[in-house]
């Protein structure tokens, strides 16, 4: 057990003041007015920046395009990228889709990319989600069918977050709509410029874009398959086992569990500490010394202080549902002023609470309901045995 | 507060760690059938259960060498209350064990700790301070003649004659009333160290405390899963109905939740221990409640069987309350929680 803090070489040390030095420049205020505006999760400028270090896929060797960093490193650089809040969400898709083409594209494809992907020119996001289909994403029904050397891609997908920053999007189709559920299924990385495919924008009141994606007889060259035909669900479990946190290393370099949103919990917990302690009740007493208060505030604390030690898919419950469950507490706490907008005369922090409370929302969807990860805790943590339903195993239109 | 701070994190256990675990694991789970629990009510206290104990150590390992012990840290004896609550031992173990290293430190006399090492003498301790002569229910009081207590005169060792009588209560404790003015005292220190002293042994208390309701928590789980995997209704185990097994998914995050930050705790606690001081009050705040829900939600999933004095599982959801609210309020610690979270930010 270990919970020291890591002792640094001298050029660990200069690394992590490079990282600072770095990021203080290229994460300007315009960076941050940026994702405010579009919700993207993504700053082209500063992706192709990161790429140019080798940032992006830090732990990869120089020659391949990534810069080579030992354990420490990629944990000073992960830790400082959170700390700017350097908008991630599209270099985390790109990370996630990553492992599977390595696994499953055709080695040609993979080795013609992956300069690309490592310089930031090439990123990928996810197509999942069918629209009536949510987080059974084995229930796929967007249909591709064989076309000599091509495929051709009829449907449609929600929450391709990213799409409009990305290249290509992996994609889960049905192949065999007569066969079981999971073996009809296939992967493809399509390209996004492809004729037939339109983006629409989706907004969220998280601030978030996200899109719906069509697909009209949009034509695939088999090349960009992945995997066997119909052996799409195991093609996907890569990135999706390393999206749900599978395979920690054991060094203590890397989070307990998944922390969905504690984050931007914590920033508002803490603005809402330093309100405290600048605001007086209209008595002229200050918040800061109200006992009621403070018992309320504390309880918070401790769901921030447990979602961090919640191991695994349990920490990605816990921390979501907490975060939702307090961040409404929170606001109580402070009055009307949490949920002025940034910018607005007397909002908190430039809106910090305000931002929270509308981010925290969407904590409990994103990577599978929370509900899907409830199943899994019953089924896998706990051995509760799996309820058989009309769809577990059939294709059920 | 500096929340990007590059420190490991890592909860894995060492060799002897392990040995620790698995040693009083295997100690209690054979030791203490449910039977044993039953037949030590409502004392709460087995005399023969409370010699082997001893002679597993496990009274002297949290002593310094120097006192007869074994230099045992937090996170051995954390590991050790958590495997005591499995089994909700009637033996005050915990109290013993945080009295004893609060008397080695204030200086209590050679023999006295030498005799609480061997067992021989239980010590507990007062753990709300002492207002003029106010009367306060001190945990495990019906068992030791000798009571700890801070007052605004400092730290004071009690000592009766015989231990002070036993009130019945829910949780079956050896719970009593102490009265700062019966039998003999002594002032062993006074002033800011001795109070710091007496914060610290509190906080020893709801850390080991907070493990054992962990241990409880842990327990009454397993009864329930067992239980919703064997039960059939409508043709299917019940544990397959998301109305069971949600619940069931629930305690077992907010168990694994508790066991880790217990843990987090007792590692600051050993090894840094001005660093985070109120994190046992969080791991306690964490554990009493995942406690509560957890042999709530295990008793409801056994249905009626559930509520019976017969089913274990009632052993189990009388002492998560029982045992966690001799610690006060959870709110005050709430309020020290929040108020290092201000002093940080």
């Amino acid at each position: 057990m270990d919970f020291s803090t890591v002792e640094l070489t001298p050029e660990q040390q200069a690394f992590q003041q490079e990282v600072r030095a770095f990021l203080d420049e290229i994460v300007t205020e315009e960076v941050h007015e940026h994702e405010r505006r579009t919700g993207d999760g993504f700053n082209e400028a500063v992706h192709l920046a990161l790429g140019s270090k080798g940032w992006l896929f830090p732990a990869w060797p120089v020659e391949d395009g990534g810069a080579g960093l030992d354990r420490v490193c990629q944990r000073i650089l992960a830790l400082e990228l959170l700390r700017a809040r350097v908008p991630g969400i599209t270099a985390s898709t790109t990370g996630l889709v990553w492992a599977a083409v390595e696994l499953s594209a055709d080695p040609e494809l993979a080795a013609q990319l992956k300069p690309e992907v490592a310089a930031g020119r090439v990123r990928f996001c996810l197509g999942y989600s069918d629209p009536e289909g949510g987080s059974d994403i084995a229930g796929a029904t967007l249909r591709a069918v064989r076309d000599g050397d091509e495929w051709v891609l009829n449907g449609s997908k929600l929450w391709t977050t990213g799409a409009h920053n990305c290249q290509y999007t992996f994609l889960i189709t049905r192949t065999d709509p007569e066969a079981p559920k999971h073996k009809g299924l296939t992967m493809f990385l399509v390209p996004l410029d492809s004729p037939g495919v339109e983006i629409q924008a989706i907004r969220t009141y998280g601030g978030e874009r996200t899109n719906a994606v069509y697909y009209t007889d949009v034509h695939v060259s088999d090349r960009h398959r992945m995997g066997e035909v119909n052996a799409g669900w195991a093609t996907l479990q890569g990135p999706l086992s390393a999206e749900h946190g599978a395979g920690r290393p054991d060094d203590g370099l890397s989070d307990i569990g998944i922390l969905m949103g504690t984050r931007e919990f914590e920033d508002a917990i803490d603005a809402a500490a330093r309100w405290a302690r600048r605001t007086t009740r209209p008595d002229g007493t200050l918040v800061a010394d109200d006992p009621v208060f403070l018992d309320r505030l504390g309880a918070l604390v401790v769901e921030t202080e447990v979602s961090r030690v919640t191991p695994g898919l349990m920490g990605r419950v816990k921390s979501s549902l907490s975060y939702i469950d307090g961040i409404a507490e929170l606001i109580d706490l402070v009055g009307p002023e949490a949920l002025l907008a940034h910018g607005a005369d007397g909002a908190i922090e430039g809106g910090v609470i305000d931002y929270a409370h509308r981010f925290a929302q969407g904590t409990a969807t994103y990577g599978g309901t929370t509900e899907v990860f409830k199943n899994m805790i019953a089924q896998h943590v706990l051995g509760l045995p799996r309820l058989s339903l009309p769809g577990s195993k059939q294709f059920v239109r | 507060m500096e929340r990007f701070e590059l420190r490991r994190q890592d909860l894995s256990l060492d060799d002897d760690q392990q040995a620790v675990r698995e040693g009083f694991g295997d100690f209690f789970t054979k030791q203490v059938p449910s039977s044993l629990v039953r037949d030590a009510e409502p004392l709460g206290f087995d005399a023969d259960l409370w010699q082997r104990v001893v002679a597993m150590g496990g009274t002297s390992m949290g002593l310094p060498e120097e006192a007869g012990g074994d230099g045992a840290t937090l996170v051995d004896l954390v590991l050790v209350a958590e495997e005591l609550g499995k089994v909700v031992a009637p033996v005050p173990l915990v109290s013993h064990v945080v009295a004893s290293r609060l008397l080695a430190r204030a200086g209590g006399a050679d023999e006295l700790v030498a005799a609480a090492a061997e067992g021989e003498r239980i010590v507990t301790l007062a753990l709300q301070p002492v207002v003029g002569g106010n009367r306060q229910l001190v945990p495990d009081a019906a068992v030791a003649r000798d009571v700890l207590a801070w007052s605004g005169e400092g730290l004071t060792l009690h000592t009766l004659a015989e231990p002070a009588a036993h009130v019945p209560n829910q949780g079956s404790t050896p719970l009593a009333w102490f009265d700062p003015a019966a039998g003999e005292s002594a002032l062993l220190a006074t002033g800011p160290e001795a109070e710091q002293l007496f914060r610290t042994a509190v906080a020893e208390w709801k850390l080991l405390t907070a493990a054992a309701l962990v241990g409880i928590a842990a327990s009454a789980l397993q009864l329930g899963v067992e239980f919703a995997k064997s039960r059939r209704t409508l043709g299917v185990a019940i544990g397959a109905l998301q109305g069971v097994a949600f619940p069931l998914a629930d305690v077992v995050t907010e168990l694994s939740g508790a066991r880790n930050l217990v843990l987090k705790a007792a590692w600051y606690a050993t090894h840094e221990p001005d660093a985070r001081p109120e994190l046992p009050l969080a791991a306690f705040v964490q554990a009493a409640h995942a406690a509560t829900e957890a042999t709530w939600v295990s008793a409801h999933v056994q249905g009626g069987l559930g509520f019976t004095v017969e089913a274990d599982i009632s052993l189990f959801f009388l002492r998560a309350k029982g045992w966690s609210v001799l610690g006060g309020d959870p709110g005050q610690d709430r309020r020290q929680v929040a108020a290092a979270l201000l002093a940080a930010v």
